[in-house]
């Protein structure tokens, strides 16, 4: 078997890493993963220590040469789909009998090619994943008892609210402030809804669109992450997790009062 | 009708977060279980802890179940199943009432917030746990 290159190696095994860490998966999955590219390639020896923010990384090839990369994550954003089809990707090169990895000589470029075809994908169109944000909120608020007419509107803020979300994220803003943003405009909507339409309860609509913020995906990774070992992924998760609920809270909350200061 | 619901807002939920194929129905009917189960339990036994916690038990064994038999990462699962449970309508409460000035149900509020929060994590945790160690032993033998 003919090896690679020890800094290519590394260098692949980065590039999996930080495609399943900014897409939200778990600290102790990304090691899994970066260690089974390695053994796919060859390399037995190599030590990764993963936090939310950031790679460190060393591949040995047993002997002298030791590689030593660190990897800076800064966006970071769900993408449930990138995850399984990295995991699915690494999988079947430790399994050999995958198609792309028929032939041993472009075995690393085939690999580095598929990586870059699911990091540059977008599988569903901009205005499916809006539509399916509104009906997230709208269902929501079926589910907690509102009527068809919440529904609909609660359908129509999570369309906004998710429009608005991907261009917010494109402003220089902080996680922090992002979120806060995002749950003012859910509750100046549906006050602003509220003042045209009768005979509407406003707690149903605004749960609906608050479902889409809350923060699902952080509370499972610390849990999932602390459970692991990992202790500084773990609280740093958690801690996202708690600032992110406060910004919800705060961004609706101070809509709602300023709303009432007005007089309505 | 409230099952379906959940499967509904569940399907949304994961569609947004890329997920593709036949992943998000499964995804969904985790959903729909969670929120039945969680519904039913808390129809006999009268206690909303107590339903959390078993709700998410159930769904947490579906998903790793699922999850091993789609070849997919079992996070990608639990992450989007408990969705229906996570405490944004106490938290919305909670914020309501203490702008609204009585502080003692905003506390009463947060106070669920909090317990849910942890029972989900506890109910995880658990099932985590309980996963890895019997999939050593089954390895072992």
């Amino acid at each position: 078997m003919n090896k690679i290159n020890l800094q290519e190696c590394s260098k692949l095994a980065l590039e999996t890493g930080r495609i399943i860490l900014q897409s939200g998966g778990a600290t102790n999955r990304v090691e899994l993963m970066m260690r089974k590219v390695c053994e796919g390639f060859g390399y037995d020896d190599c030590e990764s220590f993963v936090t939310p923010t950031g790679i460190f990384f060393s591949l040995s090839d047993g002997e002298a040469n030791i590689t030593t990369r660190i990897k800076r994550i800064e966006n970071r954003r769900i993408d449930l789909g990138k995850i399984t089809q990295v995991s699915q990707l690494v999988n079947c090169l430790q399994s050999d009998k995958c198609h792309i990895m028929t032939h041993t000589q472009g075995r690393s470029k085939e690999f580095l090619k598929e990586l870059r075809r699911i990091d540059g994908e977008n599988p569903y169109p901009m205005w499916v994943t809006n539509l399916c944000g509104g009906a997230t909120s709208g269902f929501f608020c079926l589910l907690f008892g509102g009527s068809w007419t919440e529904f609909l509107i609660a359908f129509i803020i999570g369309i906004i609210i998710s429009a608005s979300l991907k261009y917010i994220s494109r402003l220089p803003v902080n996680n922090f402030l992002l979120n806060a943003i995002a749950s003012a405009l859910i509750v100046f909507l549906a006050k602003t809804i509220d003042t045209w339409v009768p005979n509407i309860r406003l707690d149903n609509i605004i749960i609906g669109g608050i479902m889409i913020l809350v923060p699902g995906l952080a509370l499972t990774n610390a849990i999932r992450d602390t459970m692991s070992g990992d202790l500084v992924s773990g609280t740093a998760r958690g801690v996202e997790a708690i600032i992110v609920t406060i910004a919800i809270v705060a961004g609706s909350g101070t809509m709602l009062k300023l709303w009432t200061l007005l007089g309505y | 009708m409230q099952f379906a619901w959940a499967l509904l807002a569940i399907i949304g939920f994961s569609l947004r977060s890329n997920l593709k194929g036949w992943r998000v129905l499964f995804t969904g009917l985790g959903g729909g279980i969670c929120w039945a189960a969680y519904l039913i339990i808390l129809f006999y036994s009268k206690s909303m802890l107590l339903s959390v916690f078993l709700a998410i038990i159930i769904v947490c064994i579906y998903s790793e179940v699922v999850a091993r038999l789609m070849a997919t990462p079992v996070s990608v699962f639990v992450m989007c199943v408990i969705i229906p449970l996570v405490p944004g309508r106490s938290l919305y409460y909670s914020m309501l009432f203490y702008i609204n000035g009585s502080s003692g149900q905003a506390s009463r509020y947060i106070f669920d917030t909090l317990m849910i929060s942890g029972t989900i994590a506890m109910a995880i945790a658990i099932v985590a746990s309980a996963t890895s160690l019997f999939m050593r032993i089954r390895h072992r033998f």
